[in-house]
């Protein structure tokens, strides 16, 4: 069943393509062996059914009339120039990149998409005869629940709602951001008439899809100034530390070494962030790292530790 | 309806097989990633596809029998010359998976990956709705490493390993590159430890070659250095500030606590890491068990206080 199923739609699309014109349904149903021995209900069920089932896989479709044949009876087509991939050409180094891009995706659907692109670049004449790049192993991996249905919408161009920090929303999603191990959404939030941006591991429960296809179109420069509060804080002020001499690397890879020193300990001058984790980050080092300047991070290190002695109830 | 994976793959193979003269079954199902058994199938309907007319010229025409028996592939006849365009779904995800490698390349394989780039999203005529961001360190420590694995050489890696809260200069023969869970690690044999190890790229400050060629130690285990086979484990009750733990790390379990807090179980590779997070966390931390996992950092808490005084 499956079987004459596929050879119909091939058929199909094949009849399709290489008509010079607008070819009616019912001269379809004649070209086409699938359809011989339906009666016209059937036929026209069959027909429709095939029809969304060649557009979902983006074969482009075309609906229109042929003036000179039939002036009332609209026919159908497939433009070679809107059905064809482009030519494309690769460098053997690009090859081995493009191999190498077959392993990235962790999840089936998507990898299974970029299979099939692959494939259509093999079928376009490049040949996948060379080793994909042994010393190179990146791998994407999404374990949000979230994150499938988020895709799917994007790709769609469909609302989605579900709920953030205990509010229902309706979202219209304009990016996904993969950044150090997390996935991130950023979208318009219609439940607050704003931009917003969602963390995929804080959205609660299920994600739906609402509306149809094509809601709406992604703006030039996706949600840019919502994925810059990704990054850190730019520094606005400065301390001054001692570190003893080879410790505490992940801050003094971000300082700059000050001339005196004394004994094993080393003096830095570090830019950070106020407000952000700076006090975490010293802390981190224990007491390898001693705050000089300014007085009030000294006072917040030193409060930092003692609340950790104090927590696990051992007297300082 | 499971015919649409058919036809999709259908569509591709036909232009597929008219740019190879003969082809090897177990090559396409390679190449296709499906089983020989679903290509064999995927020929059988093949054959009944072609030119409307129903003329026995129309048709596509496969040797069966060559396919089944010598396992070798060769069409005539065929009306589709080029595949289908890439979907936006298929378009996006090959382009990310390419930027993936790009992000965790050196020099001439970097700028490989960029061209491919460009060149795919020259065919998608729209702005990529998808962002990557990999730690994968500086350019000048992976164009090291991508040469000296190219060549076979040993180098001196500057580290600065969170596990030991200082930097090290371990001696490694690098193997490869890989990005787990958004951050990219140098496999490597570790001479001192004799075993292999895995490296933050974006911890190591420095590559150097050492002038050695690297031994051959076999291939390293899957997940090298991950905490997944790590037999210890130690307990922390959280505030709720610091429930990110849970998102960070590979935690193997997590439980919301009456007051908003979470309590999660952190497996334990390395004793100096958790000694580093204990510290970090600081005051957002309630309770730790079992208690002596907390020791070293309770000690260097003290140690800290009482350089003030």
């Amino acid at each position: 069943m499956e079987r004459r199923t596929s050879e119909r739609l091939v058929n199909l699309t094949i009849a399709l393509l290489t008509a010079r014109t607008f070819t009616s349904k019912d001269r379809l149903r004649d070209l086409v062996e699938g359809y011989h021995g339906l009666n016209n209900e059937n036929f026209d069920r069959q027909f429709e059914r095939d029809k969304d089932t060649l557009r979902a896989l983006g074969v482009p479709i075309e609906t229109g009339t042929d003036e000179r044949y039939f002036a009332d009876e609209p026919g159908y087509r497939i433009r070679r120039d809107d059905f064809e991939l482009p030519p494309l050409s690769f460098g053997p180094a690009e090859v081995a990149v493009l191999v190498t891009a077959a392993q990235v995706w962790q999840q089936a659907s998507v990898a299974e998409s970029t299979t099939r692109a692959l494939t259509k670049v093999w079928a376009s004449g490049v040949e996948p005869d060379i080793d994909r790049l042994g010393a190179l192993r990146p791998h994407i991996s999404a374990r949000e629940p979230a994150w499938q249905t988020l895709w799917d919408a994007l790709q769609a161009r469909r609302y989605v709602t579900f709920t953030y920090h205990n509010m229902a929303r309706r979202v219209a999603p304009f990016v996904l951001a993969y950044r150090h191990g997390a996935w991130y959404l950023a979208g318009f939030d219609d439940t607050r008439g704003a931009p917003r941006l969602f963390k995929l591991g804080r959205i609660q429960g299920e994600v739906s899809l609402t509306g149809e296809p094509g809601a709406y179109e992604l703006p030039a420069t996706p949600a840019t100034e919502l994925l810059a509060g990704l990054e850190e804080a730019q520094p606005d002020a400065t301390a001054l530390l001692a570190v003893r001499s080879g410790r505490a690397p992940w801050l003094t890879r971000r300082a700059e070494l000050v001339a005196q020193a004394e004994g094993e300990w080393r003096r830095w001058q570090l830019p950070y962030a106020s407000g952000g984790a700076v006090v975490d980050d010293i802390a981190m080092g224990g007491a390898d790292v001693r705050v000089i300047e300014p007085a009030e991070l000294a006072e917040a290190v030193k409060a930092h530790h003692q609340a950790l002695l104090a927590n696990l109830g051992v007297t300082p | 309806m499971t015919a649409a994976p058919q036809v999709a793959r259908l569509l591709i193979l036909v232009p597929y097989l008219q740019q190879r003269e003969y082809v090897d079954v177990a090559e396409v199902a390679a190449d296709f990633n499906i089983k020989p058994r679903q290509v064999l199938d995927d020929l059988q309907v093949l054959v009944m596809c072609g030119l409307p007319g129903g003329l026995p010229d129309d048709l596509i025409e496969i040797d069966l029998d060559l396919a089944r028996e010598e396992g070798l592939i060769h069409m005539r006849n065929s009306p589709l010359t080029r595949p289908l365009r890439f979907t936006r779904d298929e378009a996006v995800s090959l382009i990310v998976a390419v930027e993936a490698v790009r992000e965790v390349a050196d020099g001439p394989t970097a700028q490989a990956a960029q061209s491919v780039i460009d060149k795919l999203s020259g065919l998608m005529g729209e702005a990529l709705p998808v962002r990557l961001e990999v730690a994968a360190g500086g350019d000048d420590v992976r164009d090291r490493l991508g040469e000296a694995i190219d060549q076979g050489l040993q180098v001196r890696l500057t580290y600065d390993g969170l596990a030991r809260r200082g930097t090290t200069t371990p001696v490694v023969d690098p193997t490869r590159v890989e990005v787990r869970d958004g951050a990219s690690y140098l496999v490597a044999w570790a001479l001192d430890r004799g075993d292999w190890r895995s490296y933050r790229l974006d911890r190591i400050a420095d590559a150097e070659l050492t002038g050695q060629p690297a031994k051959d130690h076999g291939a390293p285990p899957v997940a090298s250095g991950s905490f997944e086979d790590t037999p210890d484990t130690a307990t922390l009750d959280l505030d709720a500030s610091a429930a990110w733990v849970a998102e960070y790390y590979p935690v193997r379990g997590v439980t919301a606590l009456p007051d908003g807090g979470v309590q999660v179980v952190l497996p334990v590779a390395d004793p100096g890491f958790l000694t580093g997070l204990i510290l970090r966390l600081g005051p957002q931390i309630r309770f730790v068990d079992p208690p002596s996992a907390a020791a070293d950092a309770l000690a260097e808490a003290r140690a800290f206080l009482g350089q003030l005084d």
